[in-house]
């Protein structure tokens, strides 16, 4: 067996600390559940790396309310989310993704932080996230700024994070009158990465489309927001055929390769059937429905 | 080991009946209609120390001081080694040795039918992780830079990755005697005349790919000296003493020097038959050449990469049935990918080809079979043995005949079907013990079966039900000697330990073994403790593979528990003042049926046997009646005995994605005797998911010898999510004669059934047939697309 060799493990109890950490010592890397990095390190061999611990403390942990809106942790676990009566509420798509992420053990040790800055293209909380507008919050020693989530990622396992920034939370504004939900579809049932994901974002007014906010993973280098069509259907009328139009409409904006989990067609395809199914969803949950 | 066995003796020695057959033991020996724990489900003497982590496996056996084994491997799919330098690494500090094929005492030969595998190579590659050296060093990080400074001058030769490429004359030999390794034949009836007979005819070709069996517990060995010269090695394996048998010879030793200890084993399916000999030799190389005790420990990617998987294989398909429903004719072309090495080739070959018209009487085959060579890692050992694949390709014409006459396709088998005087495809007349009837009646009704002959579609759903049959050979086939032998102690407080050669690999089997030997004791079940293989001690029960665990091995343990029962009453009869046939022992007490009450507890019957200075113990050997076979026709009596099975599925299919749902199973099986039914449903519970997993979804993805997804992320087992709700399932028995009250093996015919069941079931729901496996969501919704167009 492999050993999981050099690396050095600090385990900060403040977020300062782990600033001055991040800025000052050489080649560190954070760490949150691990269940991303571990296996990564077990597949490649990882030059002296000096792992920062994030799971001490207690400032990037839970999920509050504030200002209109819901901020959470970036060390919050999958598991925390999937209990939050606030996300269960207002996020929806958020709830249904974590509900379906790995297994019980995954989301007991995975977070929604590592989730997004391991920046896999089919992370699953991230279509969520996209459509409901999330900012989140980075920082480093000495800078803090907030940028919108779709601005995080810029490449397959890529982000923005300069070397010594940490991602500290995910800001997330409530929309009452709106519903989204989130679909995806694995090679198996469970415990399994997506093949594509979807969520879709409503409001609804009588039968229009007020609002609209779409977004496919796995589909391209990053996760996508599918704005083109978006701007295309607001203010239209929702309906059976409007659904396989959007539906239709999203696949082909997608960019899907082929890889060991599908083909670039199987995934175009497999983008119109989901953003119908979250889109479908979604309205429903606002309370109308698609005839 | 050649055995001669001229004339088949009963192995029967004290005053017993000797028309006595093993399934007639309750009966005829213990005069009882009613059975103390046979046919009970009882709680498995292994589960506690099961559960709560307890138990050891290979592993946990390991000193601090072992030293690392790490295997070197070729990165090339097929070329000449010009040369191996390993002084470099050598001077790496911890690296105690590098042992290349020079280094090897005795034969450096591991191959398993036939002599093509050398353990170390150093002529020449043969597939992409063949190995070449040993690295033994004092830790994992000097192991690892050992590996990176061993440099191999090759000469590339052009690759095989295909069948047909291995085929065509012009393509690079892989090894001397050309890519086919070993053919088969069987010629029954007239193949012509049958064509002409039939009214329908389907031809088709099929393709069944590779599977990796997944084992929880990845592969090990540890080796220690016991002194200079002599050698143990714990490990995993399915046979200790066919491992002893190849380290020895790797050794330059005699037997009686290597030491194997069979550890408890984390799931096998074939794979430690294989896997066993390869790792205890590497070991055992490195504690005998360093005097130090070794460990070889796989990863998951070292395991999945390099070791045995289930053999492809092409079936082409002719099948006849004339307008009434009766099969006709069937003719068979079978070509198995061997990969690099034939392995188990010739013996998965032959049971294809001797299995090759299913479950069904045909009175005209012609079967031809190959199995060729090619660059990619090689086949082996794999529950279902060949009769998985098999079994794909000709339920699935067995349904499509059915279908074409407009015949209901259970109607069609049941017309069809094997019964009692039936033939089989090699000839073999069926005296007794053929339960499939029976088995497809049961589900029939189970299922309401007839009130599902029309697909649903309901939305973007389809869904449909299909049914699948299966026969498995037990144990060895054509004139193969087959035997098996077990041993019974009683120690001198009443308590008894009982030794097989038949490994715990998760499936209970020496468990299986105590209770008959506890049925025929009237002991105690918990007095009788079962000891871990241990070649030094325990007799050589041949491999617990082939479905033959219990069969074989259970009728060994029972021949061994009738030996010392009969010492037993002796003495009670004599304590109890009565006749030996007064003499009844229950629940580790002797006592008189006639007076109930005067009981002889076991402690002092032990102690009165010891006194008499008579011997306490008991070597149980068993071999199964005489087979024969005819080289020319592929005829004869080609297994001793068949297990059957059946199973319905249900199955849900999405048309906007393609996913496949199982939803519900039906399973039926003639098991001869259920010794214990919850094993056996564990069986059939396992068997179903695995047999999901090769129907919709594990697929061993290979690029030019490469295999691209060798985890658990990529490779996709089926989860609990995917586990279909399962109907109770159906056991016949119908008992054969000459094992232990009529047992029959199940490990492997409980698979076998279940694939085609589903893929059956995808075909009525959705009017398309699958040629080839997986059928992943991504297949099927390609599939609806082509029909759609
Ligand atoms: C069996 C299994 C199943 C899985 N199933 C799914 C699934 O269904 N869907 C899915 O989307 N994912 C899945 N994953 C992937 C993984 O579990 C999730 O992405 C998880 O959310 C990662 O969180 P973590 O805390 O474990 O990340 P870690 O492994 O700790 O970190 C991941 C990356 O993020 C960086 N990082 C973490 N926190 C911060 C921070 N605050 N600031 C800056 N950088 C940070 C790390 O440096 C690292 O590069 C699965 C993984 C496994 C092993």
């Amino acid at each position: 067996m492999k050993p999981l060799t050099g690396f050095n493990l600090v385990r900060p109890r403040t977020l300062q600390g782990a600033l001055t950490l991040m800025a000052t010592l050489e080649k560190t890397q954070p760490i949150a559940g691990g269940t991303d990095l571990i296996p990564l390190y077990r597949e490649v061999q990882c030059e002296k790396t000096n792992l920062i611990d994030l799971s001490l403390i207690n400032e990037l942990n839970g999920i509050t309310e504030s200002l209109n809106c819901i901020v959470i942790g970036s060390t919050t676990t999958h598991t925390q989310i999937l209990s939050n009566n606030l996300v269960a509420k207002h996020v929806s798509a958020l709830h249904d993704s974590c509900s379906v992420l790995g297994s019980v053990q995954i989301r007991n040790r995975g977070t929604i932080g590592g989730n997004i800055c391991n920046a896999s293209p089919a992370a699953d909380t991230a279509p969520p996230l996209l459509v409901h507008n999330a900012e989140v919050n980075i920082s480093n020693q000495n800078n803090n700024r907030w940028i919108p989530l779709e601005e995080l990622f810029k490449g397959p396992k890529l982000t923005v994070l300069q070397p010594d920034e940490l991602l500290l939370k995910i800001k997330i504004p409530i929309d009452s009158d709106s519903a989204s939900a989130f679909k995806r579809l694995g090679r198996r049932k469970g415990f399994t990465l997506s093949i594509v994901n979807a969520a879709a974002f409503v409001k609804r007014e009588e039968g229009l489309i007020q609002n609209i906010r779409l977004s496919i993973g796995s589909v391209a280098p990053t996760p996508l927001r599918i704005k083109k069509v978006e701007e295309e259907f607001l203010g239209i009328e929702m309906s059976k055929r409007v659904l396989d139009e959007i539906g239709q409409a999203c696949s082909d904006q997608v960019k899907p390769i082929d890889d060991i989990r599908g083909t670039a067609e199987y995934r175009r395809d497999m983008s119109n059937i989901l953003i119908k199914r979250a889109l479908n969803e979604a309205w429903r949950r606002t309370g109308g429905i698609i005839e | 080991m050649k055995i001669n066995l001229k004339t088949f003796v009963l192995p029967f020695q004290y005053n017993v009946d000797k028309s006595l057959e093993y399934y007639k033991i309750l009966e005829k020996l213990l005069n009882r209609n009613e059975y103390f724990v046979v046919g009970k489900n009882l709680i498995r003497s292994d589960a506690l120390d099961k559960c709560l982590g307890k138990a050891n496996f290979t592993a946990d056996y390991l000193s601090k001081e072992s030293l690392i084994v790490k295997v070197f491997r070729s990165c090339k799919s097929h070329a000449i080694i010009k040369n191996i330098e390993t002084s470099r690494a050598m001077n790496i500090p911890g690296i105690e040795a590098i042992i290349t094929a020079r280094d090897i005492p005795g034969i450096n030969q591991i191959g398993y039918a036939l002599p093509d595998q050398p353990l170390l190579n150093d002529t020449k590659v043969h597939y992409i992780g063949d190995p070449i050296a040993l690295i033994c060093a004092q830790n994992e990080e000097a192991a690892q830079k050992a590996e990176e400074s061993i440099l191999i001058e090759y000469e590339e030769l052009k690759s095989v990755f295909d069948i047909s490429a291995a085929l065509n004359p012009d393509s690079p030999l892989i090894h001397t005697d050309g890519n086919v390794a070993v053919t088969t034949k069987i010629r029954k009836g007239n193949i012509e005349k049958g064509f002409k007979n039939s009214n329908v005819i389907i031809e088709d070709t099929y393709w069944s790919p590779y599977q990796e069996h997944m084992c929880l517990e990845t592969d090990g060995a540890y080796a220690f000296p016991d002194g200079t010269n002599k050698i143990t090695v714990i490990c995993e394996s399915q046979s200790p003493h066919l491992v002893r048998e190849k380290v020895a010879a790797i050794l330059g030793w005699k037997l009686n020097q290597v030491r194997i200890i069979q550890a408890l084993t984390g799931g096998a399916f074939g794979k430690k038959d294989d896997t066993g000999p390869i790792l205890a030799a590497y070991a055992a190389l490195s504690a005998k050449t360093l005097g130090k005790p070794s460990a070889c420990i796989y990863d998951r990617i070292e395991m999945f990469k390099t070791t045995p998987k289930r053999f492809p294989a092409k079936f082409i398909y002719k099948s006849g049935a004339d307008k009434n429903g009766n099969l006709t004719a069937i003719q068979v072309y079978i070509t198995l990918e061997c990969g690099a090495y034939a392995n188990r080739a010739p013996f998965w070959l032959w049971r294809q080809t001797a299995h090759a018209a299913g479950p069904y009487e045909v009175d005209n085959v012609a079967v031809d079979g190959r199995a060729v060579y090619t660059n990619n890692v090689y086949g082996g050992s794999f529950r279902g043995f060949g009769n998985l694949a098999l079994h794909f390709a000709v339920e699935q014409q067995i349904d499509k005949l059915a279908y074409e006459l407009c015949m209901d396709p259970l109607d069609f088998r049941l017309k069809n079907v094997l019964k009692v005087g039936s033939r089989t495809t090699c000839d073999q007349i069926l005296d007794h013990s053929v339960g499939i009837e029976k088995c497809l009646k049961s589900i029939e009704d189970a299922s309401k079966w007839k009130e599902k002959r029309v697909p649903i579609k309901n939305g973007n759903t389809l869904k449909g039900w299909g049914i699948g049959c299966a026969y498995h050979g037990n144990s060895t086939s054509r004139s193969t000697p087959d035997w098996s032998a077990a041993s019974l102690l009683m120690n001198i407080d009443g308590s008894f330990i009982y030794r097989t050669g038949i490994c715990e690999l998760g499936q209970g089997s020496p468990f299986g073994h105590v209770k008959i030997v506890a049925e025929i004791l009237g002991a105690n079940i918990e007095s009788i403790k079962i000891e871990i293989p241990d070649t030094d001690s325990t007799p050589d029960s041949k491999p617990t593979h082939g479905s033959r665990g219990l069969m074989m091995g259970g009728t060994a343990a029972a021949d061994a528990a009738i030996q010392l029962r009969e010492k037993i009453i002796k003495i009670a009869a004599e304590m109890l003042d009565c006749s030996l046939k007064l003499v009844e022992c229950k629940e580790s007490y002797a006592y008189n049926k006639e007076n109930l009450n005067k009981k002889i507890p076991f402690n002092e019957i032990a102690e009165e046997l010891h006194i008499r200075g008579l011997n306490p113990g008991a070597y149980g050997f068993y071999a199964s009646p005489k087979r024969n076979y005819d080289e020319e026709t592929g005829l004869g009596i080609n297994y001793s005995v068949y297990t059957f099975a059946s199973t319905i599925a249900e199955v849900e299919v999405d048309t906007e994605t393609g996913e496949i749902s199982v939803l519900k199973i039906w399973p039926s099986m003639d098991v001869g005797k259920a010794i214990d039914p919850i094993i056996i449903e564990g069986q059939i519970h396992g068997a179903l998911s695995q047999g999901i997993g090769f129907t919709l979804m594990e697929n061993v993805q290979l690029h030019n010898g490469n295999i691209l997804n060798p985890s658990f992320k990529d490779y996709i087992v089926p989860s609990a999510f995917d586990t279909p709700e399962v109907d109770d399932p159906i056991l016949i028995e119908e008992a054969y004669k000459h094992s232990a009250f009529g047992v029959k093996g199940v490990g492997e015919p409980s698979i076998i059934s279940i694939v085609p069941a589903i893929v059956n079931a995808i075909y009525h729901a959705t009017g398309i047939r699958f040629n080839t496996l997986p059928i992943t969501a991504e297949r099927m919704h390609k599939a609806l697309k082509e029909v759609k167009k």
